[in-house]
């Protein structure tokens, strides 16, 4: 709207960019000020100068009029961990307040030709970078580990000289797929599990959303997924696909999210018509189908996905029988510890795999407790934030220390990169655990 | 005394705009008003400003009036007014000749309006129902009543006016036929508000009265004995949690009830019906009235259907008629102002009365009774208050690099910035630190301080200056750390007798709201200070066993200081 007192002549102006014109006002309804949002938020816990979720979400977005499009620059502080959107009694939609408010000041306030904006955008875009790195990736593991590279890194881009870039495996997950036969072979372990098992189990059937870390970092977790599941007689299929959008989200470019966006609909959207139910081993993947896409984006069919989108072990837990399965199981694992990822808790699945293995012979596990890693995607990785992220995960730190395990335990590929920089521990995924109880043994 | 003086009955928008004017003359004015600023009709308007879009049929004078009037508020109270722009709005089942007469009436009355298709108008305001058929845009806009009345009076005082609020006419002096000043009784109240003596009854004596008492100006005139006919109509509004429309929204029919949105700073507010009633002070204010504003609105926008209010009020216009106009229905009476010359009309000198209008159009009936009082008193001097502009208001450019220097949020600054206006750099640089008050509105310590100190413990006047405790959660987290602001200028009793006061009106307007979430948050509020202020007790009533602490230390092995 232009501005009347100005002009008093009728001349609409669409200041709003596309992405970031949602009205998120009326979702201010539900907020009662009770200030559950602020209690969990761990960036408030550490940084004082962080005003906290309720300010960010309901507050600001109430005091917002049409035309103002400067957001609070305290924004970019925000995890994007969702725990206040989990632990709002309310339902306000903090999550998706956040969202839009960091992506209109990302487009409206950030300076584009700065670095800290050129370093955020490739993280968002870490698929591309990935995958480039990925095709070489002896070479690409060598260039990283240089201590020089580190260095002209935090220099030239504001990564963490702290830090070490993850390893990229020998072999992408699709590779070795690829390699293993597809989806074809895939239906034929199936059929012969099911057979095995006495099943008929035309239904069986789920379409896996990798992401990129299992794809080009942690391929044992994809392979462990995809050696459970057909041995429980599901056939598998992996589509051609896209970054999930996370990284998109926390940066605040929801723009390039929308793009990623709407091709995994369209992909994965098909398969649910053709009765597949989808599949993550990521729950920051697994949340962004199932929360984010459809907070944020409009898309034809993004309602369907949505509804359709499962954490892997989520999956096992509500479709089959785990207590009885692992009731046989006698497993050989080293004693572990379980930190449950923020969005994790999104999707309600912090508690699974604790009380699953509560009496599994063989196995001892204890828990870190409600706490948030620190790393956050890519917050951890941006030079100015590190101590904020270390500060976080001081409090995991210290659980880890304290526990009895040996192996950390967590769905999370960003969690699993801060507990190994922060304690050393080597980090195990669920389905890792799970293969071993019930493939291997 | 060598100036002319003149005693104003009535603290709202008309009343301070005439202290404003005659003080600005040179006129001695001494404003009297029973309870704070706008403690009438002004303080439950609909916060409209109005381009006369809405009275360009039937009213075309009023029309043209409010338009006049709009463009000088923007340029003289920049800082009260938010020009959002208006939209007549038509339904399937509103009248396509209504729709033209409309248009071509607001061009008739010099006020720039546009047809508009369906699609433009949702796009401008997508929550509006998507039946609509068309639009007309119009310079409507949204004023601050509270900012506005305050800013004429703290004019008027920079100009030698006295301002007394919470004094109110007892009587009329009358000394052989003419009125020759006023009783006023001070009233007491919770800490010093009032420029008066507390309880006292005082006579003031001044060259002429002028009533502005709106809605009360019949019983100001009984008091000479005079018959002034107004006639008291009440209308409610709602207001919303959220603004659910940026700009103002009208049902392009024929003028009734209940066809008015008016996006105010954070909210938005639904209006009204209009019914006579006897008593202004004394009416019911029933839920079925706000029940039926809710499901009329909900037809333009329905998003409001489930939408949280915070509270509902209700307000009475002070209608005029010239006797045996014989109007049947009171939104058929015209909206337009009388100044009532009693020495001419009933033969008692000393005494103007000013009835009728619009909140918009109040300066202008500032001027003409301003004028009228001049010219019995032999004053010689223009009116000025279309050109100065008020306090406020004065420069605008000096703000753009202010926003920064405070440390305030983006939106807080921009929330202070806009409630302040040019006073944004004086009354920011008052407090430090400076946080937040009020977090639903913004409202900065500064802010509060800067209130407090121009009405001292009158936590409502704080309020209607600052916005304090009108958001989501209606006091429920900010009105004890008004209070608290208080200290330690003000002892403990009365700062606890402000926040009662502060309550006592928070919860008046919310027992028209207690369903859904504004249930739930009253529901909270009295949990949270039950619990930590026990306040569902007598929180004065201090019989707390201290010792039963100290021994308790003492068991447990721990050290104890003794508090």
């Amino acid at each position: 709207m232009s501005k009347p007192e100005e002009s008093e002549t009728f001349d609409p102006v669409d200041l709003f960019p596309e992405a970031t014109e949602m009205d998120l006002r009326p979702g201010v309804d539900k907020c009662d000020k009770n200030s559950n949002c602020e209690t969990v938020c761990p960036v408030a816990e550490v940084n004082e100068d962080f005003p906290g979720p309720k300010f960010q979400g309901p507050e600001q977005w109430r005091l917002t009029r049409k035309g103002d499009l400067e957001f609070d620059e305290s924004v970019d502080k925000c995890l994007n961990c969702m725990r206040c959107d989990t632990a709002c009694t309310n339902g306000v939609p903090l999550g998706q307040m956040h969202n839009v408010a960091r992506a209109n000041y990302v487009d409206n306030q950030m300076n584009h030709a700065s670095r800290e904006f050129l370093r955020n955008k490739m993280l968002a875009n870490y698929g591309t970078l990935g995958k480039l790195g990925s095709m070489m990736p002896r070479i690409s593991n060598a260039v990283f580990g240089l201590g020089a590279t580190r260095w002209l890194n935090e220099k030239l881009l504001g990564f963490p000289s702290e830090r070490s870039f993850p390893d990229f495996a020998t072999q992408t997950f699709r590779g070795w797929w690829s390699d293993r036969g597809g989806d074809a072979t895939s239906a034929e372990r199936a059929r012969e599990a099911r057979e095995a098992r006495g099943e008929d189990g035309e239904d069986k059937k789920v379409a896996f959303f990798h992401g990129c870390y299992a794809n080009y970092h942690q391929t044992e977790v994809a392979k462990s997924m995809v050696r459970l599941y057909e041995s429980l007689g599901y056939e598998i299929a992996v589509p051609e696909q896209s970054c999930c959008g996370t990284p998109m989200f926390a940066n605040g470019m929801l723009e390039d999210a929308r793009g990623v966006a709407e091709g995994n609909v369209d992909t994965f959207g098909s398969l649910v018509e053709d009765g597949y139910d989808l599949i993550a081993t990521c729950t920051s993947c697994s949340m962004a189908l199932r929360k984010e896409y459809p907070e944020l984006f409009d898309i034809d069919g993004i309602e369907d996905v949505a509804s359709h989108m499962f954490d892997a072990v989520e999956y096992l837990r509500v479709n089959e029988d785990l207590e009885a399965e692992l009731e046989a199981a006698d497993v050989d694992f080293p004693a572990m510890t379980y930190h449950a990822p923020c969005h994790g808790e999104v999707m309600g699945v912090e508690g699974i795999i604790t009380e699953l293995f509560a009496d599994v012979d063989g196995v001892e596990l204890d828990d870190t407790g409600d706490v948030c890693c620190g790393l956050a995607g890519t917050y951890g990785w941006k030079e100015e934030k590190y101590d904020d992220s270390m500060e976080i995960g001081a409090e995991m730190f210290e659980a880890f220390e304290e526990a009895p395990g040996e192996v950390a335990l967590t769905e999370c590929p960003m969690c699993s990169a801060q507990i190994e920089h922060g304690t050393g521990y080597e980090v195990k995924h669920p389905m890792q655990l799970l293969e071993t109880a019930l493939v291997e043994s | 005394m060598n100036n002319p003086s003149t005693i104003v009955i009535g603290g709202g928008a008309t009343g301070v705009g005439i202290a404003r004017d005659l003080a600005m003359r040179g006129v001695d004015v001494t404003l009297v008003e029973k309870g704070n600023l706008t403690h009438g009709t002004s303080g439950r308007m609909h916060g409209m400003l109005h381009s006369g879009g809405r009275y360009a049929v039937t009213d075309q004078h009023s029309a043209e009036d409010c338009m006049t009037e709009n463009r000088i508020l923007r340029d003289i109270a920049s800082h009260c007014v938010e020009m959002t722009g208006g939209l007549f709005v038509q339904m399937p089942e509103d009248d396509d000749e209504y729709f033209q007469q409309k248009l071509e009436g607001c061009l008739e009355c010099d006020i720039p309006a546009e047809e508009l298709t369906a699609e433009q108008a949702l796009e401008m305001e997508p929550y509006l129902s998507e039946d609509l058929e068309r639009a007309i845009w119009v310079p409507d806009g949204a004023i601050d009543p509270f900012r506005l009345c305050v800013a004429n009076a703290v004019s008027a005082e920079n100009h030698g006016a006295r301002i007394e609020t919470h004094s109110e006419v007892t009587d009329l002096l009358v000394e052989d036929g003419e009125v020759v000043g006023v009783e006023v009784e001070h009233k007491s109240g919770a800490g010093s508000r009032v420029h008066g003596n507390e309880g006292e009854i005082e006579e003031i004596y001044a060259d002429h009265v002028v009533n502005a008492a709106g809605a009360w100006a019949g019983q100001i005139g009984a008091m000479a004995d005079l018959d002034v006919e107004v006639i008291p109509a009440k209308g409610v509004m709602t207001i919303m949690n959220v603004r659910q429309v940026d700009m103002v929204i009208n049902r392009c029919k024929p003028r009734g009830n209940a066809d008015i949105i008016v996006p105010h700073e954070t909210t938005a507010i639904l209006g009204t019906t209009d019914e006579e009633v006897e008593d202004p002070e004394d009416f019911p204010e029933e839920q079925a009235e706000v029940d039926f504003l809710i499901e009329e609105m909900s037809k333009m926008a329905p998003i409001l259907e489930d939408a949280r209010t915070l509270r509902s009020y209700w307000g009475v216009r002070p209608l005029y008629e010239p006797p045996g106009t014989g109007t049947e229905e009171t939104e058929q009476i015209t909206r337009n102002y009388f100044v009532l010359d009693h020495d001419e009309r009933d033969g008692t000198p000393g005494l103007t009365t000013v009835v009728g209008g619009k909140f918009v159009t109040y300066r202008k009936m500032a001027e003409d009774c301003a004028d009228h009082v001049c010219d019995l008193l032999g004053v010689d001097a223009e009116c000025r208050t279309a050109e100065e502009p008020l306090p406020g208001s004065e420069d605008d450019a000096v703000l753009s690099d202010a926003m920064d220097r405070y440390g305030l949020r983006s939106p807080v600054a921009r929330r202070n910035k806009q409630r302040l206006g040019s006073r944004y750099d004086d009354v920011l640089s008052g407090a430090d630190p400076n946080p937040v008050v009020c977090d639903c509105e913004g409202v900065t310590r500064a802010e509060v301080q800067d209130a407090i100190e121009s009405v001292g413990t009158d936590l409502n006047a704080v309020r209607q200056r600052t916005r304090a405790s009108m958001g989501t959660c209606q006091g429920g987290t900010c009105a004890y750390r008004l209070a608290a602001e208080l200290h330690p200028e003000y002892d403990e009793e009365t700062a606890r007798a402000a926040l009662e006061e502060l309550y006592q009106e928070r919860w008046k307007g919310q027992r028209h709201a207690l369903w859904g979430e504004q249930l739930s948050q009253a529901t909270l509020n009295h949990a949270v200070h039950a619990s930590t202020m026990n306040r569902d007790r007598d929180p004065t009533d201090v019989s707390v066993d201290f010792d039963a602490f100290e021994s308790r230390a003492v068991a447990d092995g721990g050290e104890s200081d003794g508090d």
